[in-house]
């Protein structure tokens, strides 16, 4: 396919899609820029979904929180810095909008004027908010027929629960992780302690995460004008496809999993090590652990030839695990992570969120940034890329924006359509104005 | 469909690989799945296994090497069938076979985009580096998602999703104060991974339609996670609070926003819970009105959040005497008609069986095999108005029996005759 080509498809010689420059690829931008760059995003969201935007920002979108006066609802949630509230100061919002420019609006109406220049709307309505605000779909797609509009709510737009409330605690527990996640049963063979959810807002940054890669794919088939389109993300839909092998569990064998740890070995030093052994790769995974367990001196009963057999192993499980756990005796917890490493196992140390900055793999792949605050006089740690691109790197182009900080600057920029726009949009009328009624009647 | 066009010759093997292109498959893409019929895929050959009709088959607890090997078939592993629909096709191709080398070289020139989760170094190993499949096709995306990534010091380190999630922070953040993490009992960062290596392939498609480039993106296992934790980092960087601290992690509590009544309450039942959450004033107003006003709420001490918060010990005990008498769903769908966040705590069975938002919504996608009766499976948790996804992908089909769609392949992308696949076959290239 060829520059300007309007097939939609692009199908080439060799009936893939080939690599011609799309329709909003036509100004001569080079390589080595993000893939998103020019692309412009309206972010009209609480904290559910702001990791949306972060990760748009990451591939080099221009990212436009749009806010009222009094600042989005993420910047009065903590922690916050020196532990003092205040809408630059909230650590949480920092967190979810490194990379995002700010821009307060007054009315539903500066919010449609900044949809009329951008090429993706990202809010957190429901059907009967959007109605009202002047922002449903068809009304929106009539008048911006390029537009992606992407809804991230906790239960969809329709459905029975759709007018149902839930953070991101309610979702985990609706969603089935929590259900799955906790300690065993205690001493008497009961549960004695709750199901529980991680921290860190799982369920709401799992449905950001599949609201980006909607949007991704959107842009990708929006080739030519008229090829907006509505994505509707169910955060409770997400939540409820993220527990890997329980469903299939239950569907081939009627057992529903319950709640309990993984295999954890304690070190020397106390600290914990994941130490899975996964037998079921091939029969060089317990070689190589034999090995590791003679040459430090612990193999014990495992170097009897019995053990070689599968079968005997697995019903014999006990000796492997004492004999890995008279290794764990020996060793503090890291230097037990590489050992096991080294044998080839799937091991790992458990580290606290802020331990993982000291890792030295992750250091070396240049994966944490400084961003520069200005207004503090410092930079800031913050992770990264979530994977290396070298063509066409991520972006981390601006720490998390003050509260109106960029209202002007962005009114200057957007005062025209987006250059990665395809069609000349028909103006857009105010939110209240006539043309609802007439967007209502078809 | 959105990435309609779009080839992805596939690699990938058990979750983490398989999720991305799984998504892509969804969207539309053309997935090609390479395998091997000497050294398939594992979750293909391990339990749980899709039983017989009419016959129950064993759990996950007997995921041992005795069992794989005694695996019924390669097609019945119950957890391929969560990770491989999106309509991928499968091939088998024998990579270090002279003339199945030649095959996936064939294969590359028309491919758009080429994903693995092999160690790193193992398609090298074949004669399949990027290197050489940039002089093959020279825009090719090559997407490659391996537990520590391709380059750095620990590159030859392997995860599978709980040693990811020990190393970043997600084992640390599920657990009750003072004691051992309790972590994730399941492969979190396999989907994570995924999702990541799905924005990846996205990523890397848009580049190339701009720029005529192609690259090698590498993805590992780790760097997607470590922005999962929120604020947590940014509080110990910032205000020299570590998380590694007495009382955190706090179980289901959170300190921000301060919120009480907000947990996991017992309720009726065997270990029933059901999770309410009063994130806000209005939401303790609604749940006191919706309790009749028992005389426990009106308990000076919590009358504000701040009281309730700080009493939260002696208020959960009210609350949990509350539910602990009623049916989950009950308390749920009564806190909820009054306004308040609630949700009953579901198990896989729950949500196959007793959720009818994921039903309307229509979550599940009856699908199967020629070996395996349709099951309810899961493809993408989003709609697209426009381009809707499908479970069953372009192909509106199940995933993939073992090497059922190598003669196809070969037939429609390569253009191979029947004869020239029957050669090929015989020669020991397709295995």
């Amino acid at each position: 396919m060829s520059a300007g080509a309007t097939d939609g498809h692009g199908v080439d010689e060799h009936g893939t899609e080939g690599h011609g420059v799309d329709g909003h690829g036509t100004d001569g931008r080079g390589p080595g820029r993000a893939p998103l760059d020019g692309v412009r995003v309206v972010e009209l969201t609480d904290e559910s979904a702001e990791y949306c935007g972060r990760l748009l920002a990451g591939l080099g979108a221009d990212v436009v929180k749009a806010e009222p006066p009094d600042g989005a609802p993420s910047r009065a949630v903590g922690p916050f810095l020196d532990d003092e509230p205040g809408p630059d100061r909230s650590l949480a919002f920092w967190a979810d909008n490194v990379g995002k420019r700010s821009v307060v609006v007054t009315g539903d109406d500066d919010v449609l004027a900044l949809c009329s220049s951008a090429d993706v709307l990202v809010h957190t309505m429901g059907p009967r908010q959007c109605a009202a605000r002047g922002m449903a779909f068809d009304r929106l797609h009539e008048y911006l027929p390029d537009l992606v509009v992407c809804a991230v709510t906790p239960f969809g737009q329709d459905g029975p629960w759709a007018d149902y409330l839930a953070d991101d605690l309610v979702l985990m527990a609706l969603g089935g992780s929590m259900a799955a996640c906790g300690y065993g049963p205690g001493a008497g063979g009961e549960y004695d302690t709750p199901p529980l959810a991680s921290h860190g807002d799982q369920a709401w940054r799992t449905a950001s995460t599949y609201a980006a890669i909607a949007v991704l794919g959107a842009l990708a088939w929006r080739r030519e004008p008229g090829r907006g389109q509505f994505i509707d993300v169910s955060a409770h839909e997400c939540s409820a496809s993220m527990t890997e092998w329980h469903l299939m569990t239950y569907l081939c064998s009627g057992q529903v999993h319950r709640r309990g740890p993984h295999p954890t070995l304690t070190a020397a030093d106390g600290r914990q090590v994941a130490a899975l052994n996964p037998d079921f790769l091939g029969p060089h995974v317990f070689t190589r652990m034999l090995d590791m367990l003679e040459d430090e001196g612990v193999a014990g009963p495992l170097s009897d030839p019995a053990f070689a057999d599968p079968v005997h192993r697995a019903a014999n499980y006990r000796e492997v695990w004492r004999a890995l756990k008279r290794l764990a005796d020996k060793h503090d917890g890291e230097s037990l992570y590489r050992l096991g490493q080294g044998a080839g196992l799937p091991w790992g140390v458990i580290r606290s969120p802020d331990e993982v900055l000291d890792d030295h793999h992750l250091r070396a792949r240049g994966h944490f940034v400084e961003l520069d605050h200005p207004e503090l006089g410092r930079s800031v740690t913050y992770p990264g890329a979530p994977f290396l691109a070298p063509a066409s790197p991520w972006v981390a182009r601006r720490r998390p924006p003050l509260l109106g900080e960029h209202t002007d600057e962005v009114a200057r920029e957007w005062a025209g359509p987006s250059a990665a726009r395809l069609a000349a949009d028909r103006s857009m009328p105010p939110a209240g104005g006539g043309a609802g009624g007439a967007t209502a009647g078809r | 469909m959105a990435l309609e066009g779009l080839r992805i010759l596939d690699f990938t093997r058990l979750g983490f690989g398989a999720q991305a292109t799984l998504i892509c498959g969804c969207l539309g893409a053309e997935v090609i799945r390479v395998e091997s019929t000497r050294f398939p895929d594992a979750i293909r050959v391990m339990p749980p296994f899709v039983p017989e009709p009419g016959q129950h088959g064993e759990g996950f607890g007997a995921a041992t090497l005795a069992n794989a090997t005694g695996a019924p078939s390669p097609n019945r592993g119950g957890i391929f069938y969560k990770y491989n629909t999106g309509g991928k096709r499968s091939i088998t191709v024998d990579a270090r076979h002279p003339d199945g080398l030649a095959v996936l070289k064939d294969l590359v020139a028309r491919s758009d985009v080429v994903t693995e989760s092999f160690a790193a170094g193992t398609m090298e190993r074949w004669g399949l580096s990027y290197d050489v499949m940039r002089d093959i096709r020279p825009d090719v995306v090559y997407v490659s998602m391996c537990g520590f990534g391709h380059s750095g010091p620990d590159r030859a380190h392997v995860t599978m999703g709980p040693t990811a999630q020990a190393l970043t922070g997600l084992t640390f953040m599920v657990g009750l104060p003072d004691r051992a993490p309790a972590g994730w009992s399941f492969s979190y960062l396999d989907h994570v991974g995924g999702y990541l290596g799905a924005v990846a392939i996205l990523a890397g498609v848009l580049h190339r339609r701009r720029s005529g480039e192609g690259q090698h993106i590498d993805v590992s296992q780790l760097e997607p996670a470590t922005a999962l934790s929120g604020a947590l980092l940014l509080d110990a960087l910032m205000n020299g609070r570590p998380s590694r601290r007495p009382g955190f992690p706090s179980g289901n509590r959170r300190a921000h926003p301060p919120s009480a009544p907000s947990g996991a309450y017992r309720a009726a039942g065997d270990d029933r819970w059901v999770v309410i959450s009063c994130r806000r004033e209005e939401h303790w107003a609604a749940f006191v009105a919706a309790l009749g006003d028992p005389p426990w709420t009106a308990d000076p001490r919590f009358t504000t959040m701040a009281g309730r918060v700080e009493h939260a010990d002696e208020l959960d005990a009210h609350v949990e005497g509350w539910t602990s008498g009623r049916d989950r769903y009950d308390t749920m769908h009564l806190l909820q008609a009054a306004g308040v966040p609630a949700g009953a705590v579901q198990d896989a069975a729950d949500r196959l069986e007793r959720d009818p938002q994921l039903t309307a919504r229509g979550h599940f996608t009856m699908l199967g095999n020629a070996e395996v009766a349709d099951l309810p499976l899961e493809g993408v948790p989003f709609r697209m108005s426009a381009t809707p996804p499908h479970t069953g992908g372009r192909l509106r089909r199940g995933p993939p029996c073992l090497g059922e769609d190598t003669a196809a392949v070969l037939q429609d992308v390569l253009g191979l005759g029947p004869e020239a696949v029957a050669a090929l076959q015989a020669d020991g290239a397709l295995r």
